[in-house]
């Protein structure tokens, strides 16, 4: 199917088969038009063709009759010696018309039989039948007509009332004609070319007409396939568009419909050509031009069809027209131009002008109370309230969003269909910086995570040579060592060694902590529990350092929701720091309390060191109070303790005064 | 005398054991991947093995599945890897116990001793004593009548304090307790605000009875609720 649609010898096949079927068939139809005269004729001297040519003589004899009184006058003037100059010649035309008429009208010359007496039958003027020849028995049935021509008195007899003309007398013809039943080609007149005619028309008519409708149905079915299969192309799914359809379709119509009419117009005046006969030597040229005629306005016809076709398979068919173009055209720049101009009002003025219209048309409104103002102001007034609540929707929309947004939802995206301008504009404002943050927060989660894998890899790599470096410092301290330096060397390199190690742990973990990889299990976690464990754990190492804890913790036990091991990674760092950071001698103080569904741990101590720091800056990696660094630890703990923290939801914070560190944690409390 | 296989793609890591284990009276035996460790475990009797993971040809993951297909020596791994996952995956697939780079000589050979006794000497483990009053997990037994506890066959001296802490969580193993109920149930007098005490005393008992005391396996802490013992602990 899609294979015949597209197939060019197909089209071609039947363009040629359109053409030429409707060449065959207008030549036919011609001709089975001409031939119904005889079919529908019981004689051939009843056809419409004898009966014209008999119109045509007797409108010669009449006009002969007018001669003749035309000359009878002139010759009673000649008499009376009234003629003047150029009478004799006008005679001597008058004669010769005459005479040849004479001739035409001869038996020789024609079957038309014909006898004029005047209307009382007394004076015969004229006839051609031969002596003893009658209407009634030679021709069988004779046509009479009557008519007037020239005045009693030129006749020389009575007169009759003229008709057309009452009061004035003129005299009355009476034409007895006919034609005899038989004719023969022995005279060649127009009476025997239409007694041949009949005889062919009877017996073609048939064929002529079979001919006519078959190949006019051909070319029809041709018409057909090929508006069918127009705008396919092999190879090509959608409809194609050719030149043709590049032209706007009402020109082509328009131009297409005056190419029909032309075309209509000369097969009308070619087959009457034909059929009248005028120029018997011209026939074949004249069948020839009628084919051609008829051949191309199918052609018209069928390229007008098609290209309205491809248009309506295209869906282009009012797209392509130039009405539609105009149209649309002057609606776009209408709409353009009102459009720009409220656009590019500053938003006050526009609301400002909004209102004054209104409270104008209010005022109008006022004045002329009527039935039909009131009902129009109900109406602008419910077209104020819709928008008005169109308005309030699309801004309540963006203010959702807009909460959203800033509660972090960068992916939101405010629906701005159905908005009015001015806060479609704002969202769209919204939608892009949601979109730039999104992605730069992206970029920035991005960069974290490969700088956590990288310190990762880093620290896997360092951790192997560590291995042997401490495991050969061990194997040394076991060697008998003579010189008391090399014990103190080994000792250094010991340390240092360990504390190598403790910063590669520590760095993985900060990593991984604020980076957010690690997994966090929240459950029910008793603060003062953990205080307890910790301190155990503590306690002889801050001992060790003559520092005294002072304990404050609540009678109740306070249960936050928290990861344990993570919250206890967070206070094993700040009691760890204390051990290592507060004076000798002085009182730590550890407390837990709770208030506003929340608990909290707080360590304080006195610095050993000056802070010369702030507490923000030590929460940052790598820093630690004594700018020398050259106490033990990373620097890391406080970082990786307020990443812990704030993974499991709480808040970390620092104060320093003076030489007085403040750290405090804060949870959400179970259930709280 | 025990042959331990040595497996690390670092000459010098291997030597160092090598070393260590050498002077505790093991036989060594070196290999440099997973590979020669496979050939090495086929060919010649190998009591414990001490496999790095990351290698070249064959890692110490798939090496341990394999000697896991044909054989229960116990494999201790040894790597620079220190994610929980990795852990968690390592024991799953037959080691016998983990020990993260960079290590400590020390802990290594506790842990040596400890797994060879476990392979060796004990055998089905608990089971052995019998008898109502013998309360163990793990490599931990106390035989409650004699008033002895042993890890891996060795005797642990306790205070009285300790066994009684011990014993509690022992019989209930799985159980966390809260330092107040440990106090309450082991000091039997009710708390009044010291209870750090029972935090001190579990740090001493873990000392005592866990190689590494910082990561104890046997008796957890259980941050934030209190201790328990190791249900079936490894």
């Amino acid at each position: 199917m899609r294979k015949l649609q597209c197939s060019r010898i197909a089209k071609a096949c039947a363009i040629v088969l359109l053409l030429a079927c409707s060449y065959a068939a207008g030549l036919f139809g011609l001709y089975a038009l001409q031939y119904t005269d005889s079919v529908f004729s019981d004689n051939w001297k009843n056809t419409g063709a004898v009966w014209k040519a008999l119109q045509e003589r007797i409108f010669e004899i009449e006009e002969g009759v007018n001669i003749y009184v035309n000359l009878l006058e002139r010759k009673q003037l000649e008499k009376t010696g009234g003629g003047g100059i150029g009478n004799q010649e006008d005679m001597a035309y008058l004669q010769e018309r005459l005479d040849d008429m004479q001739e035409r009208f001869s038996r020789e010359n024609t079957w038309f039989r014909f006898r004029l007496t005047n209307d009382d039958g007394t004076r015969l003027l004229d006839t051609n039948l031969v002596e003893g020849e009658s209407f009634l028995r030679l021709v069988k049935g004779a046509h009479t007509k009557t008519f007037t021509a020239g005045t009693a008195e030129l006749w020389g007899g009575a007169a009759t009332d003229n008709p057309e003309n009452p009061g004035e007398q003129s005299y009355g013809f009476v034409l007895q004609y006919g034609l005899p039943d038989e004719v023969s080609e022995e005279v060649p007149d127009e009476f025997y070319a239409a007694f041949v005619n009949y005889d062919i028309g009877k017996h073609e008519f048939d064929v002529c007409l079979t001919g006519f409708l078959n190949l006019g149905a051909v070319a029809f079915l041709a018409m057909l396939y090929l508006l069918w299969a127009c705008g396919h192309k092999p190879g090509d799914e959608d409809i194609v568009l050719t030149w043709q359809e590049k032209i706007f379709l009402d020109f082509y119509l328009f131009g297409m419909f005056w190419a029909a009419f032309f075309l209509c117009a000369c097969v009308v005046f070619l087959g009457e050509s034909i059929v009248r006969n005028y120029n018997p030597e011209l026939t074949d040229f004249l069948q020839v031009g009628l084919g051609v005629s008829c051949a191309a306005l199918a052609g018209v016809i069928t390229l007008s069809l098609r290209t309205t076709i491809v248009r309506i398979k295209a869906k282009a068919l009012i797209r392509t027209t130039l009405l539609c173009r105009v149209v649309r055209w002057t609606v776009r720049t209408v709409q353009r131009t009102v459009y720009e101009y409220v656009r590019n009002l500053p938003f006050i003025w526009r609301v400002l002008a909004a209102f004054g219209v209104y409270i104008l048309f209010t005022f109008f409104v006022l004045e002329t109370w009527e039935g039909i103002t009131a009902f129009l102001w109900l109406l602008v007034n419910v077209v104020v309230f819709l928008w008005l609540g169109w308005w309030a929707i699309g801004l309540h929309r963006l203010r959702e969003g807009t909460r959203a947004i800033t509660s972090g939802d960068l992916d939101h995206k405010i629906d701005t269909k159905y908005m009015p301008l001015d806060l479609r504009v704002h969202a769209e404002d919204l939608n892009n910086i949601s979109v730039g943050m999104h992605s730069a927060v992206e970029e920035q989660m991005k960069s974290e995570r490969f700088k956590a894998e990288l310190i990762t890899n880093v620290s896997h790599d360092l951790k192997t040579p560590l291995t042997s470096i401490i495991n050969y410092v061990n194997l040394l301290k076991t060697t008998e060592q003579t010189d008391p330096k090399a014990v103190e060397y080994i000792e250094v390199l010991d340390r240092k060694s360990l504390r190598l190690k403790k910063l590669t742990e520590d760095l993985v973990e900060a990593s991984k902590a604020s980076t957010g990889v690690l997994s966090v299990n929240r459950e029910k976690i008793g603060m003062c529990q953990l205080l307890d464990q910790a301190l155990g754990e503590y306690g002889e190492k801050l001992e060790a350092r003559q520092l005294s804890v002072i304990r404050t913790i609540p009678e109740e036990e306070v249960y936050v929701y928290a990861d344990g091991r993570h919250l206890w990674r967070v206070i094993d760092n700040l009691l760890a720091n204390c051990a290592k950071y507060a004076m000798e001698g002085t009182r730590v103080y550890v407390e837990v309390s709770r208030g506003q569904g929340r608990g909290t741990f707080q360590v304080k101590n006195i610095s050993k060191e000056p802070l010369n720091v702030p507490a923000e800056q030590l929460m940052e990696r790598f820093v630690r109070g004594d700018s020398s660094r050259s106490t033990e630890g990373s620097g890391l703990g406080l970082s990786i303790a307020r990443s812990l923290t704030e993974l499991q939801a709480g808040i970390f914070e620092l104060a320093v005064d003076g030489d007085l560190f403040k750290a405090e944690v804060t949870l959400p409390q179970y259930g709280g | 005398m025990y042959t331990i296989l040595v497996c690390d793609d670092d000459p010098d890591i291997v030597s160092a054991l090598e070393i260590y284990l050498g002077s505790e009276g093991y036989k060594t035996v070196a290999a440099y991947n997973g590979k020669e460790a496979l050939r090495i475990a086929a060919e010649q009797e190998i009591h414990l093995i001490l496999m790095d993971i990351m290698m070249p040809e064959l890692d110490g993951m798939r090496a341990t599945s394999k000697l896991r297909e044909g054989s229960n020596v116990p494999i201790i791994l040894l790597t620079a890897k220190s994610e929980d996952s990795d852990k968690i995956l390592g024991l799953n697939i037959g080691a016998d116990d983990y020990i993260t780079k960079p290590f400590n000589p020390l802990e290594v050979i506790a842990r040596v001793k400890s797994q060879l006794r476990r392979y060796t000497s004990l055998g089905g483990a608990g089971g052995a004593a019998g008898g109502g009053s013998v309360l163990s997990a793990g490599p931990i037994s106390m035989d409650d009548g004699a008033k002895v506890v042993t890890v891996d066959g060795e005797p642990v001296s306790l205070t009285p304090l300790e066994y009684n802490i011990l014993k509690l969580l022992l019989s209930n193993p799985g159980q966390v307790f809260s330092s107040a109920q440990i106090y309450e149930h082991v000091w039997n007098d009710p708390v009044y605000g010291s209870e750090n005490t029972v935090a001190v005393h579990i740090r001493h008992l873990r000392e005592k009875i866990e190689i590494n005391p910082a990561e104890p396996r046997y008796l957890k802490v259980v941050w934030g609720l209190g201790y328990k013992i190791e249900k079936g602990a490894v």
